[in-house]
């Protein structure tokens, strides 16, 4: 059994690349350590993630899923974030039918200006997994 | 498929963290099992050569970059792989200095996350696919809407740099609302000698030919986008000819019929053929087609037959008709109106004589107004009081929550003006908040503050504030209490857009903010530009602005056009973004809802949408809606993702 001090959650985050992945360079630029767990997709835009991606993420294994945005009037494409903002809503519900705790996936927005935002948030969303234990779907 | 992996130490930036010998040992094990090759700096100008050197020897199918973020040198490295003979969208980087090396503790568990992200970048290449930059023909040439000093100053401009500008203009004249002002803050510089040279340019200066001015004349119907738009402009009848004309207005005095005048804010009549008023641009009367008594029937040919230039100058069957010119850009200059200040309850807009809304009162200033220039109340009498009462709608979340930014100056500037024509006239000015701007209108505020005649009252809320009118006629400013006898009273209200925005917004697609104005792509860093592409805001048609900004943001909208579209040079469209799968459309037009740039139309005969790569800007927002999967986001595929997931999570 693993015990919740030796797990190490794996977590798939999407990054729109215009806010939240230029968050993530500029966490880099400013060297700031932060847990290991997240491998990071880019993609244009946050409305751009499509809920088969989260889904197929904790079907091969993903224990936790974060979508970072622009903030809410930032989007690069006007209003691409407040479509994500919709469709996390959606996949809410849909996680929950699913007996997955809705915990497992976050949204949240991080600019580009915001390296300590984005290392916060991917350490908060570590624990926040790591406490939730591994995502078992066969039960 | 063979695969190169390039992993760059970028010195010890990455080396020191991720090792390359444990990912080349790795990478053994992935898909179609790549090669890997490791260069120091592949961003040098070494670090390249052998970048390219390496892709030319081993002609991979795919290749994949391990170095830094791709906001940094993805472009760098694309162009090494078209240097190499290669289609450059057959790359992908993996970001292993920014978001690994960097910002992980231990080089054993840095070097286990860079290879499952390499991984995954493997996984996902195999199925790139190579796209291509289309290029399309375009025109240089602009639709300039609007001829007050934004869309002047854009035609002009885009004449000077040798575009042809199509200038359509409502009103019968150029020169916008300032040509209607006498004098204008902060310099009170003459507002018609200011503009003259400026219209006297565009119509007999050194590019005339390229400037194809249409007044009483309106856009209809727009199709096409960026680059070949094709434009249907009705212009309405003058029925008087603009070329033959010489402004004698023999016609004027001929005509039996009357009317009010909009131009003097119908504070003066004006016969059914007439000037707009005195001194204006072109020097041409316009008929009234309503107002003419042949409209009721009666046989008249007054006009035409004082004519002495001949039989030809005035048409009076002149019918309206719509043309079509095809043009590159649309640049948008529809200017502002005033808030109607009879909306504002207690103020006796309309209901009480002598108190006149600004733009009234720049006519009654104006030596081409109503009154030529003189101040006097309707019974002809000279006022010994005036009371100017600021923020009128403004500032106000019951009629316009912004500040209209302009009104402080000019009502700074009626103070001048009233001093100026009424000396010893006692002035009150009744402020919300006090907007002076910029370092030559505080001159203005100096001369009110320090004028002996003047005084300044600031009110809480619009509400405190009421005009009466005793039976003698004298008008009362109440303000809690106190009151001020005065014998005029100039309403400052809130700058609201031009009447007929709305209307054209619905016409081009292009968006509106929540007060009316034409929305900015972006506020600050691309002011000048609408929500579409293509299309270019200038001046007060995307906020209240003075005649100085106005002007720039047309020069800016002029450079727009320059630079984007130049004659010869096509556009390149860039190939990443969306393209719609005829056969698996299934016509429910939701992609249509969610593309925040109208970029994709739907063919209703065929029951399927298209996407415009023109207006597309790749964000791939349609094609996660699509509930059919009918849409491929070029670079982004739903395959090319899901790949990426499954690989960097094995």
């Amino acid at each position: 059994m693993t015990t919740v001090e030796s797990f190490e959650p794996k977590i798939i985050g999407f990054l729109c690349n215009w806010c939240s992945y230029a968050g993530a360079d500029k966490a880099g630029g400013m060297q700031l350590s932060y847990p290991p767990n997240v491998q990071i997709i880019r993609v244009m835009c946050s409305g751009r993630v499509d809920p088969q991606f989260v889904f197929s993420a904790f079907e091969k294994g993903a224990d936790g899923v974060i979508i970072l945005a622009c903030h809410p009037g930032d989007c690069h494409y006007k209003e691409g974030n407040c479509r994500a903002l919709q469709r996390h809503c959606m996949l809410n519900l849909m996680l929950e039918q699913l007996g997955i705790e809705k915990e497992r996936c976050r949204l949240d927005y991080v600019s580009a200006g915001e390296g300590e935002k984005f290392s916060r948030v991917i350490g908060e969303t570590v624990e926040t997994v790591r406490a939730l234990g591994p995502l078992r779907l066969d039960q | 498929m063979k695969i190169g992996v390039y992993f760059c130490n970028c010195g010890s930036n990455i080396a020191e963290k991720i090792s390359s010998a444990a990912v080349a040992e790795a990478a053994s094990f992935f898909p179609d099992s790549p090669y890997v090759t490791i260069v120091d700096f592949i961003c040098s100008e070494e670090g390249k050569l052998q970048f390219e050197d390496s892709l030319k020897a081993e002609q991979p199918d795919r290749v994949v970059v391990a170095a830094c973020s791709p906001r940094d040198h993805e472009a760098t490295f694309r162009s090494c792989l078209t240097n190499a003979g290669m289609n450059p969208y057959l790359m992908q980087v993996v970001n292993i200095r920014e978001q690994i090396a960097w910002v992980t503790e231990h080089p054993g568990v840095a070097t286990e996350k860079a290879i499952a992200a390499i991984r995954g970048a493997v996984c996902r290449v195999r199925l790139q696919q190579p796209l291509e930059k289309k290029q399309l023909e375009v025109c240089p040439d602009a639709l300039v809407i609007g001829a007050g000093p934004a869309g002047m100053k854009a035609a002009l401009s885009l004449a000077e740099a040798g575009r042809s500008v199509v200038l359509v203009e409502r009103t019968p004249f150029i020169g916008g609302l300032p040509v209607r002002f006498e004098d204008l803050f902060p310099a009170m510089e003459c507002a018609p000698c200011m503009l003259e040279p400026l219209m006297g340019d565009l119509l007999h200066g050194e590019h005339p030919g390229k400037i194809e001015l249409m007044t009483m004349a309106e856009l209809v119907e727009v199709t096409g986008f960026y680059g070949n738009f094709i434009a249907k402009i009705r212009r309405k009848p003058r029925h008087v000819s603009l070329h033959e004309c010489i402004g004698c207005g023999e016609c004027v005095e001929a005509c039996p019929a009357t009317t009010m005048n909009e131009f003097n804010s119908s504070a003066s009549g004006r016969k059914a053929i007439d000037f707009a008023f005195t001194g204006v641009l072109p020097n041409a009367p316009f008929l009234m087609e309503e107002v003419c008594v042949r409209a009721q029937g009666v046989e008249c040919r007054a006009c035409k037959d004082a004519c002495p230039m001949g039989e030809d100058v005035v048409d009076l069957d002149e019918e309206s008709t719509v043309v079509e010119r095809t043009i590159g850009s649309i640049i948008l200059a529809t200017g502002a109106g005033l808030y109607d200040a009879s909306r504002v309850a207690g103020l006796g807009m309309g209901v009480l004589p002598d108190v006149y809304d600004a733009m009234q009162f720049e006519r009654m200033l104006s030596s081409t107004g109503p009154t030529g220039g003189e101040i006097v109340t309707a019974a002809g009498a000279v006022p010994s009081s005036v009371a100017i009462i600021h923020c009128v709608g403004s500032l106000d979340e019951d009629h316009n929550p912004y500040c209209s930014g302009i009104c402080c100056r000019y009502a700074f500037k009626f103070n001048h003006l009233v001093t100026a024509k009424l000396p010893g006239a006692s002035i009150t000015h009744y402020h919300r908040e006090l907007v002076v701007p910029g370092k030559e209108a505080h001159m203005l505020l100096r001369h009110a503050a320090g004028n002996s005649s003047t005084t300044l009252k600031r009110y809480a809320a619009i509400s405190d504030l009421a005009v009466t009118r005793d039976d003698s006629g004298t008008l009362h400013v109440c303000s809690r209490g106190e009151v001020t006898p005065v014998d005029m009273v100039v309403l400052c209200p809130a700058v609201i857009p031009a009447e007929g925005t709305d209307r054209l917004s619905a016409l081009l697609d292009v968006s509106c903010d929540s007060f009316g104005f034409f929305r900015e792509l972006h506020g600050r860093t691309d002011a000048a530009q609408s929500t579409l592409k293509g299309i270019y805001l200038a001046g007060a048609c995307q906020e209240p602005m003075d005649i100085r900004s106005a002007m720039l943001e047309g020069m800016a909208t002029a450079g727009h056009t320059l630079a984007g579209l130049q004659p010869g040079r096509t556009i390149e469209i860039e190939p990443i973004a969306a393209e719609v799968d005829e056969n698996g459309c299934a016509g429910c037009r939701l992609c249509l809802s969610v593309c925040p740039y109208h970029a994709i139309s739907f063919n209703s005969e065929q029951n399927i949408s298209h996407v415009n790569a023109v207006l597309c800007h790749g964000c791939g927002t349609c094609v996660t809606a699509c509930p059919a999967g009918a849409i491929t986001g070029h670079g982004f595929t739903n395959e090319q993702i899901m790949a990426e997931i499954e690989g960097v999570l094995q």
